[in-house]
C-alpha cells in the first residue's frame, strides 16, 4: 500500500485488492472500516452494518477465504489481499441456459424451477443469473425473512463449506454462532445450510 | 431439530393457504435488497447526532464552534437553530402528554440518555461523526428517576415541570361491576407482586432517514425505514410546516421492526429538515449504540395483584394495580392500556377492577414490542394460575382446564368489553399436553434422583389481540389500490409494507386465488405516499387482519369488473366465465373466451365496448374495515380496540442448573392457532421466529438501569439469543378461523413471543419451588435465577461438613 496525503492534508492510502475476482484500486483513510469500503466506495451494499463491534455478523465476507466481520477489518489490511462478498456468489459452474418462457413479453418466474437441477460443482463462479447452491436452499427452506442477516449467514456458510463440505449440525450452529437473526429463529438457516452441503456433495 | 405435527399444507400453489416460496426473497439472498441506507443519491451529505451522555439534565449550553471548523463539515444544528423553521409538535398518545410540545432536538433538558442534543452533517460519515464527537454540551445534573414507583412518590424530581400531574402522564381505572362480592365469597384470595422488565425489540436493521428536497416543485422525498409512511408523512408535515401532498415518503427495504419501527422519532423530523435547509440529500443510519439508547423500548411493568379463587381453584374476581414505567414518555404508546383490557387472558373472569398508572422515567420513551401490554398481562395471569394450583393442590393444566372460556362461548365478551373472536383452548392445550407427553414428564420428574440439576414443567395459553384500532389513534382498517395495466400485469399498492413478514408473497397468493391471474404477473409496489391509499402502516399483526381482506376485496372487485366487461363482449352471463391465467374464458364448454388483452383493449382504448354505465380503466380501491372493534367506551368503559386473538398453548420442560443458574429447556412444544393460515410456511417461520425473540426476553435480554441511567450500551452487554440458545422446538398449529374477515387469519407476528416468559417461569419455580424460590420477575437470566437459588438455599442453613 501507498501513504499519501489528500489535498487537506489527511492521511490517505492507496490499496489495491482484488474483491469478486476483479481487481479494485481506492485511495483511502487508513481508519475506513472494511465494510464501508465495501459499501460506500465499491457500492457493493449486500453486506450490512449491524453493531460495528463484531458481534451480529451481519458483515461478514470471506478474506482470503475466511469469514470475517468485516467491521472488524481495516480497508488497508485487504491490501494485496482477495474478497469474496455476497454478490460474488454464484452458480458453482456456468449458468444454464435459460427455459422458454410462456406468454408474451415473458417474465420470469417468481419460483425457481424446483425440478432443476443443481449446478454440478466446480470453480465459484462471479454473478450471473443463477444462483450459488447455498442461495437456493436458503429460498427453498424459507431461511429469509427480512434478509438483514442474510448475506452475513450465506457467507459465513460457504466459508465453512469450503473448508468443510460435509459439516454436522453442530459445525453448522458453531459457523454461524456469530451470526444474528432476529426474525427466523435460525431453524431454517441451518436446515438450508445441511441442504446446500448435501446436495453440493451429491454434485 | 423441529417437527412439525399434523397440519399439511397444500403444495406449493400460488392460493390461499397454499406454501409458495417467497418471492422476495431471491433479492436478498443475492445482496439485491435495498434497505434505506442502500439507497445512493449523488451529493448525499451524513448525519450524526450528539446525544445526552446524561439521563436528567438542564442544558446550560451548546458549542458548536470546533465541530463546525472540522473538514467536510456543513451545519452542526440544535434546537435553538431550528426554532424558527420547525414547528414544536405536541406529545401523542394520550391528553397529559397532548399538553407538551417537542422539538425534534432538546431544547432546555434532556430526559434520557441518548436523547438528541444536536446533529452533524458532514460530507463523509466519518466526518460527521467526527464533528458531534467535537460538539461539547454543558449540562447541570439533575436527579435522576428510574424507577416508576419513585417517580410518582410525592418528593420525585419531575421530567415536564409544565405538567400539574408530575410524572404521571396516564391514567386507567376500570371495575366490573362486582369485584368486591367476588372477593367476599373467595375460598381463597392470593396476593402478589410481579415485575415485567424493560426489554426492546432490537432488530437488525437499524433505524435510518435519507431526505431530498426539490426545490423546483416544492416536494420532500423520505426514505425511511418505518413501519408507517403515512404517519411519517404526518408529523413531517406538522413539524415542517409543509402541505402533506408536498410530502412523499417511500419505504425501502426494512430489515425487520418487532414494534421497534412504529410511530413517527425526532430524527425523521429532523433529518428531513436538514435536506431541505441544505438543499442536498442527506442521510443518517443509526449506531447500534444509538439504537439500544433510544428505540422505544418495552415491558417494564409492577402489578400488585389480588385474585380471588374457590376452593376448586375457580377464579372469581381479580384486582390489581400497574405501574408502568413509560420512560420519557414524550411519545405515549398504547402498552398500558392493552395490559389493562387483556389482565384475564384466556380466562372466563368477569369480575375485575384495575388502578393503572403510567410514570414518566428518565429512561428512553417507551413503544411497541412485540406483544405489547398483552405480554406483560400474559405474564401476570400465567404465574397466577400456577400459583393457584400450588394453592389448592392442583395441576396447573387443571386449573387453566377449569378456567378457559368455554369452547362454545365465542364470541365472548370479556369483562373490559374485548371481544375474543374464535378459539379452542381446552383444545389447544389437550393436544399441547398429548404431543409432550405431560404425564410422562411428570413422572419422570417425579422419579428422577434429587441432584444439583432439577427438571421444571411449566405450561401456558397466551392470547395475543391483533388489529389494534381506537379513538384518536386510527387503525382498524386496510387499503389497496389493485390495477391491471393495459399489458395485463397486475400492480398492488398495499397501504404499508413488510419488514420481513411475507406479505408481497401473501398478496399475490390472494390476488392470484380470487383474480386468477397467473402470480408470476402481478407484482407489489414499494409503499409511496404518492401511490398507496392510506393506512395506520404495519403493527399489531394487523396485515392478516385487516390488510389481506382489503387486498381479498380489491381482488374481487377487479376480477367482477373484468369478467363483466368480457361478458359483455362475449354475450354470456358473467357467472359463466372465468378468468384463467392470460384469459377470461366461459365455463360453458363452448371455448369462448377473450384475452386479458382484448379486455385491456377495451377498457383502456376501445371504450365504447364497455358495458353501459361502467367507468373505462382496470383500477380499483379496497378496503376493509374490520367490525370486530368497539371504539365507544360503554359507561363502564368497555370497548374492544382489538379485531383478532389469536392464541398458542406451550408445555415447556426445563432443566435448572443450581450452581450456575443456567436454564436449559429440554423441551418446548408449542400449538399455535393463529386461524386460516394464508401461507403455512410462511407463519410457521414468523411463528419461530416470535419464539425465538421471547425466549431472548425471557432468558437472555434486558435493560439494565441505575441511578445514572441506562448502562448497556451494546451487544456486548445486550445479549439476543443466538443460533445455540433457540431450543428444538415440537410445533402444531390448529386453524379456528376469525368469523369477521372474509380469509378468517388472526395474524402469526406477536404470539409465540409471548409464551417464553410465562411457560418457562412456570417451569422454573416449578424445578425451584422445593427450595421455596419464587418466580415473580423477568428475565430469568442466569444470575438471576442463581442469586434466587442462593438466596434460598442460604435461609435454608444447610449442614455443611
Amino acid at each position: 500500500m501507498e501513504k499519501v496525503l489528500s489535498p487537506e492534508g489527511a492521511a490517505r492510502v492507496r490499496i489495491a485488492v482484488t474483491v469478486n475476482g476483479a481487481e479494485r484500486r481506492a485511495e483511502i483513510e487508513p481508519r475506513l472500516l472494511l465494510i464501508h469500503f465495501l459499501r460506500d466506495v465499491l457500492g457493493l451494499t449486500g453486506a450490512h452494518v449491524g453493531c460495528v463491534i463484531g458481534r451480529c455478523g451481519c458483515c461478514t465476507v470471506l478474506w482470503n477465504g475466511r469469514p470475517v466481520k468485516s467491521c472488524m477489518v481495516y480497508a488497508v489490511q485487504t491490501d494485496g489481499g482477495d474478497v469474496l462478498t455476497v454478490e460474488g456468489l454464484g452458480p458453482l459452474s456456468p449458468p444454464a441456459p435459460p427455459s422458454p418462457q410462456g406468454g408474451e413479453g415473458g417474465t420470469t418466474p417468481c419460483e425457481p424451477a424446483l425440478e432443476a437441477p443443481l449446478p454440478p460443482m466446480g470453480e465459484g463462479g462471479v454473478g450471473g443469473r443463477g444462483l450459488h447452491p447455498l442461495q437456493q436452499a436458503f429460498w427453498e427452506a424459507d431461511a429469509v425473512e427480512c434478509g438483514y442477516c442474510t448475506a452475513g449467514m450465506l457467507m459465513a456458510a460457504w466459508g465453512l463449506l469450503r473448508q468443510n463440505p460435509t459439516p454436522t449440525d453442530e459445525e453448522i450452529k458453531q459457523a454461524i454462532s456469530g451470526n444474528l437473526c432476529r426474525c427466523t429463529g435460525y431453524r431454517n438457516i441451518v436446515a438450508a445450510i445441511r441442504a446446500a452441503a448435501a446436495a453440493m456433495a451429491e454434485a | 431439530m423441529t417437527e412439525t405435527l399434523t397440519w399439511d399444507g397444500a403444495a406449493s400453489e400460488y392460493a390461499i393457504g397454499g406454501r409458495p416460496l417467497r418471492r422476495e426473497t431471491e433479492r436478498f439472498v443475492r445482496g439485491a435488497g435495498e434497505y434505506v441506507d442502500d439507497v445512493r443519491l449523488p451529493g448525499t451529505l451524513y448525519a450524526a447526532f450528539v446525544r445526552a451522555t446524561v439521563a436528567h439534565a438542564r442544558i446550560r449550553g451548546i458549542d458548536t464552534s470546533a465541530a463546525r471548523a472540522l473538514p467536510g463539515v456543513v451545519a452542526v444544528v440544535t434546537a435553538a437553530d431550528v426554532a424558527a423553521d420547525m414547528a414544536r409538535l405536541p406529545g401523542t398518545g394520550g391528553p397529559i402528554v397532548a399538553a407538551l410540545r417537542f422539538h425534534a432536538l432538546a431544547e432546555t433538558k434532556v430526559r434520557y440518555v441518548g436523547e438528541a442534543v444536536a446533529v452533524a452533517v458532514a460530507e463523509s460519515r466519518y466526518q460527521a461523526q467526527d464533528a458531534a464527537d467535537a460538539v461539547v454540551v454543558d449540562y447541570e445534573p439533575l436527579p435522576v428517576i428510574a424507577d416508576a414507583e419513585q417517580a410518582l412518590a410525592p418528593d420525585a424530581a419531575v421530567l415536564f415541570e409544565e405538567l400539574p400531574s408530575g410524572n404521571l402522564v396516564q391514567e386507567v381505572h376500570f371495575a366490573s361491576e362486582d369485584v368486591d362480592g367476588a372477593f367476599a365469597v373467595a375460598d381463597h384470595v392470593l396476593r402478589e407482586r410481579f415485575r415485567s422488565h424493560r426489554w426492546t425489540p432490537c432488530p437488525m436493521e437499524g433505524r435510518g432517514v435519507l431526505a431530498q428536497w426539490d426545490p423546483l416543485v416544492g416536494v420532500l422525498t423520505i426514505w425511511s425505514s418505518s413501519a408507517g409512511a403515512h404517519a411519517v408523512r404526518g408529523r413531517v408535515a406538522a413539524a415542517l410546516r409543509l402541505p402533506e401532498n408536498h410530502i412523499r415518503v417511500i419505504i425501502p427495504d426494512v430489515g425487520g421492526s418487532f414494534g421497534a419501527k412504529n410511530g413517527t422519532y425526532p430524527e425523521e423530523l429532523i433529518i428531513p429538515y436538514l435536506a431541505r435547509r441544505l438543499e442536498r440529500p442527506v442521510k443518517w443510519a443509526e449506531t447500534r449504540t444509538e439504537h439500544l439508547a433510544t428505540v422505544r423500548q418495552g415491558r417494564d411493568q409492577v402489578h400488585d395483584v389480588e385474585v380471588a379463587v374457590r376452593a376448586d381453584g375457580r377464579i372469581l374476581g381479580l384486582r390489581d394495580r400497574i405501574t408502568a414505567d413509560l420512560g420519557a414518555a414524550a411519545y405515549i404508546d398504547n402498552a398500558l392500556m392493552a395490559t389493562v383490557l387483556y389482565m384475564t387472558g384466556a380466562y372466563d373472569i368477569q369480575q375485575y377492577a384495575v388502578d393503572a398508572y403510567g410514570a414518566a422515567t428518565n429512561k428512553a420513551p417507551h413503544g411497541s414490542l412485540r406483544g405489547i401490554g398483552k405480554a406483560d398481562a400474559a405474564f401476570v395471569i400465567e404465574r397466577l394460575i400456577d400459583l393457584i394450583a400450588r394453592r389448592v393442590g392442583r395441576d396447573p393444566t387443571e386449573v387453566r382446564l377449569l378456567n378457559f372460556v368455554p369452547e362454545d362461548a365465542f364470541p365472548y365478551r370479556t369483562a373490559t368489553g374485548a371481544i375474543l373472536d374464535s378459539g379452542r383452548y381446552h383444545t389447544a392445550l389437550r393436544r399441547a399436553m398429548e404431543l409432550a407427553d405431560y404425564d410422562g414428564l411428570r413422572r419422570e420428574q417425579a422419579a428422577r434422583p434429587a441432584g444439583r440439576v432439577r427438571r421444571g414443567i411449566g405450561t401456558s395459553l397466551v392470547i395475543e389481540p391483533t388489529g389494534a384500532g381506537r379513538r384518536g389513534a386510527g387503525g382498524g382498517f386496510g387499503a389497496c389500490r389493485l390495477r391491471m395495466e393495459p399489458s395485463g400485469r397486475v400492480s398492488l399498492f398495499p397501504s404499508h409494507a413488510q419488514q420481513g413478514q411475507g406479505h408481497v408473497t401473501t398478496f399475490v397468493q390472494i390476488i392470484a386465488d380470487r383474480l386468477g391471474v397467473a402470480p408470476e404477473t402481478v407484482d407489489v409496489l414499494p409503499v409511496d405516499t404518492n401511490t398507496a391509499p392510506f393506512g395506520t402502516g404495519a403493527g399489531s399483526s394487523r396485515s392478516s387482519v385487516v390488510l389481506m381482506p382489503a387486498v381479498y376485496v380489491a381482488a374481487d372487485r377487479l376480477r367482477d369488473k373484468i369478467v363483466q366487461i368480457a361478458a359483455h363482449n362475449l354475450g354470456v352471463a358473467p357467472d359463466a366465465l372465468v378468468i384463467d391465467g392470460s384469459a377470461v374464458r366461459a365455463i360453458d364448454g363452448s371455448e369462448r373466451g377473450l384475452t386479458l388483452r382484448d379486455v385491456t383493449r377495451i377498457a383502456y382504448n376501445d371504450v365504447y365496448l364497455l358495458p353501459p354505465g361502467m367507468d373505462p380503466g382496470l383500477e380499483v380501491l379496497g378496503y376493509f374495515t374490520n367490525p370486530n372493534i368497539v371504539y365507544e367506551p360503554d359507561e363502564r368503559g368497555r370497548h374492544n380496540e382489538f379485531a383478532a386473538y389469536p392464541y398458542e398453548a406451550v408445555v415447556a420442560a426445563v432443566d435448572v442448573d443450581m450452581d450456575t443458574g443456567a436454564v436449559e429447556i429440554v423441551k418446548y412444544v408449542s400449538v399455535h392457532d393463529c386461524g386460516t393460515m394464508l401461507n403455512p410456511r410462511i407463519v410457521e417461520t414468523q411463528h419461530v421466529g416470535c419464539i425465538a425473540q421471547g425466549i431472548g426476553g425471557a432468558l437472555f435480554e434486558e435493560l439494565g438501569y441505575d441511578e445514572d441511567g441506562q448502562l448497556n450500551s451494546t451487544f456486548m452487554d445486550y445479549l439476543l439469543p443466538t443460533v445455540n440458545d433457540v431450543p428444538a422446538l415440537t410445533l402444531d398449529h390448529l386453524e379456528t378461523p376469525t368469523p369477521f374477515t372474509p380469509l378468517g387469519a388472526k395474524g402469526a407476528g406477536e404470539t409465540g413471543t409471548l409464551s417464553p416468559p410465562c411457560a418457562l417461569g412456570n417451569a422454573i419455580e416449578d424445578a425451584l419451588a422445593p427450595l421455596g424460590v419464587r418466580i415473580r420477575q423477568t428475565p430469568y437470566t442466569r444470575d438471576r435465577v442463581w442469586r434466587l437459588i442462593h438466596a434460598a438455599e442460604s435461609q435454608r442453613a444447610p449442614q455443611r461438613e
